[in-house]
């Protein structure tokens, strides 16, 4: 669905992405992950053609490069500033970008209102997006990406800022889409919803893919060890191990434990582990 | 649907819904063109009546019939008061002038022949010389004006004379010589007036003229009113107004990140500015257009050529849609964009007589005015209400703000910053 061959950006003296090659298939959702600067907006914005490379092809729905109008249609974006007119409603808003789409009389009325539906903003149809509360707007960010029904779905950190309610109203959307076989790409910070909701996993650094694989493999190759923490009352035990159970009897044989927890290896400490743990300002 | 029109679309859209963007866009123009068509409409220019202040130190029947006389005119709004009260409004400014009517001013004001010479006095602010000649005029014109009447009446004439050579007679100081002659002519003019025919028109002691006015209605060569000027001043401000809001809305769609998603849709740089360009350029004409309705329907203003009107409205549209764009590459942020816009517009509009008519600048400033698109703006309008341009004189002006719409759109074009970095 989107497929990037040594693709390089570079501002100035600084190179955002570095011979990226990523090939992201049909029905995925695939997660882009890493830290600040690392170089994901860059590799998002010349996949919808905001960008051009310098070097490389990128190629969407194997049609074509973005940077042609007809390949871009098949592209929807909920870009991470809230991209709405706050004057005019949610439907109006939707209505807009589907006219910029090409939709027209019926078949514009039908996907507003299938849009508004998905997102469960209805009722709030033909109240000024200024009215909206955060989650709202986040909501109908990612139905205004939607509104021309496209094959590939680029999400830029689609819950920053949102409470919980709404956070998992966009899981769910999200998921609903992977059912119906659309093709997601998911930018984000939180590590527990990439682990959540992604079937496979990038994590780039510097403008580098440093690991790319479905997140149980990713924690598999890359999480390290569980680690059992047991507590008999005179200060905890820490045990690194791959098998938690065996190693909880082998200590409960040793003496009575009065508390224990297991720490199993997630996509966070694989993603610390890859990148480092010093601080990303950039 | 197009996405110029779309976009387009979506700018009036938006426009309508910010109270304040359309108040200053519609709202604004008109108040600035009504507010300052009365004020000049009330300044004593145009039609007015001059104001001014009688004194009737004589208090006869021929001064009250003179005073009668002046107020009837439609020159002259007339109060009698004494000459302290007279002084004292002209002194504060409330009147234009005084005249007093000396003592034995009815007896000798129809006189033609012998007697002393009536002596009238005026008083008039100094710093309104103009007036001043003005009053001296009309003034001047009332009294002969009894004259005429004398002479054009044979039986008031007769009457005239025979008073005249009365007084004659009983000259003792008179040169001899005067009196001779006046003995001799006045008693010449009464056989003359009695042999005269009496049958109607060919009754006359007098062959004067008479003076027929008629209004020329097509050959005018100033404003009907004040606010064939004034609505000119309040559609530039309110083009100029809309040319700043529709830059400034640019940069807004730049920082807001709304331009990102119109750079995604499947279309060219060339709909996004397009769609810019549309709305504004049906806003900028949909003023001048409803000002002018407005203007005609309830204040008097009636263009010379409607033609001519229309094609100078799409010329400012255009000059006007130009500057625009080039407004929205004036700063990176809303505010900057919006200061720096602001100030090229208000030194436009000083110096091409958007705040006072250029007809009231000094000599080297209406020079300069050649370099702002207000000028011409403006002078296209006049040109097609009350100057009566003809197409080869709108050409020039027509063709300088399309001109300077153009070369501002594609420089504006070019230096757009499509991201934000």
């Amino acid at each position: 669905m989107l497929q990037l061959i040594n693709v390089r950006k570079a501002f100035g003296p600084i190179v955002a992405v570095d011979d990226l090659s990523l090939t992201i298939h049909q029905g995925e959702v695939f997660g882009l992950l890493g830290p600040n600067g690392a170089g994901k907006t860059t590799t998002v914005n010349m996949a919808v053609g905001l960008l051009r490379p310098d070097r490389g092809t990128i190629e969407v729905d194997g049609v074509g490069s973005p940077d042609r109008p007809d390949v871009r249609a098949r592209v929807g974006v909920a870009t991470q500033a809230l991209a709405l007119y706050d004057e005019l409603t949610g439907e109006e808003n939707l209505s807009f970008f589907g006219k910029l789409q090409g939709l027209t009389g019926r078949k514009l009325a039908d996907r507003v209102e299938w849009a508004l539906q998905f997102v469960a903003l209805t009722d709030r149809r033909r109240d000024a997006v200024a009215k909206y509360s955060g989650g709202m707007k986040r909501r109908l960010n990612i139905a205004v990406a939607m509104i021309h029904d496209p094959p590939l779905l680029l999400l830029d950190e689609p819950t920053v800022g949102v409470d919980p309610q709404s956070r998992n109203a966009i899981f769910e959307n999200i998921l609903a889409l992977r059912q119906q076989g659309r093709t997601v790409v998911y930018t984000t910070h939180y590590m527990e919803e990439a682990q959540r909701l992604c079937d496979r996993v990038g994590i780039i650094d510097r403008g580098r893919l440093l690991a790319l694989d479905s997140v149980e493999r990713l924690i598999t190759a890359h999480g390290g060890k569980s680690v059992l923490i047991a507590d008999r009352g005179d200060g905890d035990i820490r045990v690194d191990t791959d098998d938690p159970l065996a190693e909880l009897l082998r200590l409960q044989k040793e003496g009575p434990l009065q508390r224990f927890r297991v720490e199993r290896p997630d996509l966070e400490r694989v993603f610390l582990h890859l990148t480092g743990r010093e601080l990303r300002d950039a | 649907m197009n996405p110029i029109l779309a976009l387009a679309m979506k700018d009036l859209r938006l426009l309508f819904r910010d109270k304040v963007g359309f108040f200053f866009t519609f709202f604004f123009p008109l108040l600035y063109a009504v507010f300052f068509g009365a004020i000049f409409s009330s300044s004593g220019g145009g039609g007015s009546a001059m104001k001014i202040v009688i004194v009737d130190e004589d208090g006869s029947e021929g001064s009250k019939a003179f005073i009668r006389e002046l107020n009837d005119s439609p020159e002259l709004e007339i109060e009698v008061r004494s000459r302290d009260e007279a002084m004292s409004l002209v002194r504060r400014g409330k009147r234009v002038g005084y005249i007093v009517l000396p003592e034995g001013f009815g007896k000798v004001r129809n006189r033609v022949f012998g007697g002393e010479r009536l002596k009238i006095e005026t008083g008039v602010d100094p710093a309104r010389a103009a007036e001043a000649g003005m009053l001296n005029g009309v003034l001047t014109k009332y009294m002969y004006q009894g004259v005429q009447d004398a002479f054009s009446d044979p039986e008031k004439m007769q009457a005239q004379i025979n008073e005249s050579l009365a007084e004659v007679q009983n000259a003792e100081d008179m040169d001899p010589t005067a009196k001779a002659t006046l003995l001799w002519f006045l008693p010449a003019m009464q056989r003359f007036l009695r042999e005269l025919p009496k049958d109607g028109q060919s009754n006359r002691g007098w062959q004067t003229f008479d003076l027929e006015s008629k209004d020329v209605a097509v050959q005018r060569t100033g404003p009907q009113n004040s606010y064939e000027i004034s609505f000119p001043q309040g559609i530039i401000w309110g083009v100029m107004g809309c040319a700043a809001a529709f830059g400034i809305s640019l940069v807004v769609e730049r920082t807001k990140g709304t331009l990102v998603r119109l750079r995604i849709a499947p279309i060219g740089r060339a709909h996004i500015l397009g769609g810019k360009a549309l709305a504004c350029l049906l806003t900028t004409l949909s003023i001048p257009i409803l000002l002018f309705l407005l203007g005609v329907l309830a204040f008097g203003i009636r263009p010379d050529s409607w033609f001519l009107l229309g094609v100078g409205i799409v010329s400012i549209s255009l000059c006007f849609v130009g500057i625009m764009m080039m407004l929205s590459v004036m700063g990176r942020t809303e505010q900057a964009a919006g200061g720096i816009g602001w100030a090229v517009l208000m030194v436009m509009a000083m110096i091409g007589g958007g705040m006072i008519p250029l007809f009231i600048m000094p000599p080297w400033m209406q020079t300069i005015s050649h370099a702002s698109p207000v000028k011409w703006s403006i002078l296209v309008m006049e040109g097609a209400i009350w100057r009566n341009f003809s197409i080869a004189e709108m050409a020039l002006p027509c063709g300088i703000l399309v001109a300077v719409g153009l070369t501002c759109f594609i420089i504006g074009a070019k230096a757009f910053y499509w991201t934000e970095g």
